[in-house]
């Protein structure tokens, strides 16, 4: 494998968000937790359902559902813990996923260009082509991001 | 030499004590429409019941800042009545109880009080709230297996609220008078 080759093949995590499957790169995924009660509170902040204690940390949950237009489904099994960056600070978060996680590599492809920013690129599994998110784009933009094919048929 | 011991062990304790006291706090826990909060206890001068203030409070006629319906006077200051419901964005209640605030000019209509609690820290708010809260709380409490939000006692109003409460509490904004009487003195 060339040097090119190499540092082009990278790892993601596929995860289910509701209907939809998605991926986000390994390195900010810091590890699937078993699920515990969130807890909510008064707030201002779009895209934040509340916090959970993990590891005895407070760590924000987001409601990444709503971010991409998905519908959140009663089937949640694991909260996907990931960093996000704010500045020159990082910090967990908690994404609720519905289904297994899966590690996969790949070539990161570029996104359509109809695709809104948040999608980072395009990883080709199998048959099966993934949207790749940038999670700090996705959370920061607070409006639901229609899968591909919806905006497809929309056009 | 024993007594030396027990002179070191009784140091010893009372560093551990004093370690103990600057990281625990004291809060009082309030509920509002179910949910509950945590305020310093320090940071509350007095707590009434609503009917106990019926007769003192003095309905102000103004539309901009809609949690604040009525002022009550205690000790000759006026402090503004925040319903705490509307401040959070919660459900209608019935208030019974009004927490009068040290050191501010808000009092804060509330449904119960819970209990006193000792929390041994007050967790950062995470960077990701980014709203309103972030002037709200003064970041979040463990208490049992609950995360409880600690209120920040001035957040409840803005200086532009206070301001505009004043105006239609008085017809001029306080700090207009206390130049007046500055001047006229």
């Amino acid at each position: 494998m060339t040097q090119t080759a190499q540092s082009a093949v990278s790892s993601f995590v596929i995860l289910q968000i509701g209907e939809r499957r998605l991926a986000l790169p390994a390195e900010i995924v810091a590890e699937l937790a078993p699920p515990v009660r969130v807890h909510a509170f008064p707030h201002d902040t779009p895209s934040i359902l509340g916090v959970i204690v993990r590891r005895g940390h407070i760590v924000p949950v987001y409601d990444a559902a709503s971010a991409l237009g998905a519908f959140a489904s009663s089937a949640q099994r694991f909260f996907l813990i990931a960093r996000r960056r704010f500045g020159k600070a990082r910090e967990f978060g908690a994404i609720p996923v519905n289904g297994d996680c899966e590690l996969t590599t790949g070539e990161l492809q570029p996104p359509a260009a109809d695709r809104p920013s948040c999608v980072s690129g395009m990883l080709q599994c199998g048959a099966e082509a993934i949207e790749v998110f940038d999670l700090d784009a996705l959370m920061s933009s607070g409006s639901a991001t229609e899968p591909p094919e919806s905006a497809e048929a929309r056009q | 030499m024993a007594s030396a011991a027990r002179e070191s062990a009784s140091r010893t304790g009372a560093k551990a004590s004093l370690r103990r006291a600057r990281r625990t706090q004291t809060v009082v826990l309030f509920a509002v429409a179910n949910q509950m909060f945590a305020i310093a206890a320090g940071a509350v001068q007095e707590i009434r019941s609503t009917d106990s203030l019926g007769g003192a409070a003095i309905e102000i006629d103004q539309i901009e800042v809609s949690k604040v319906r009525h002022t009550v006077q205690r000790g000759g200051r006026t402090y503004f009545v925040v319903n705490a419901g509307t401040h959070f964005g919660l459900p209608v209640t019935r208030p019974t109880l009004v927490l009068i605030l040290r050191h501010q000019r808000i009092a804060v209509l509330i449904d119960r009080i819970e209990r006193m609690a000792e929390i041994s820290g007050v967790h950062p708010l995470p960077l990701a709230f980014s709203g309103d809260e972030r002037r709200w709380y003064c970041g979040l409490a463990q208490v049992d297996d609950l995360v409880i939000p600690v209120i920040q006692p001035d957040g409840f109003l803005t200086e532009e609220e206070v301001r505009a409460l004043d105006l239609a509490a008085n017809g001029t904004p306080l700090e207009s008078r206390i130049e007046e009487g500055a001047g006229s003195a």
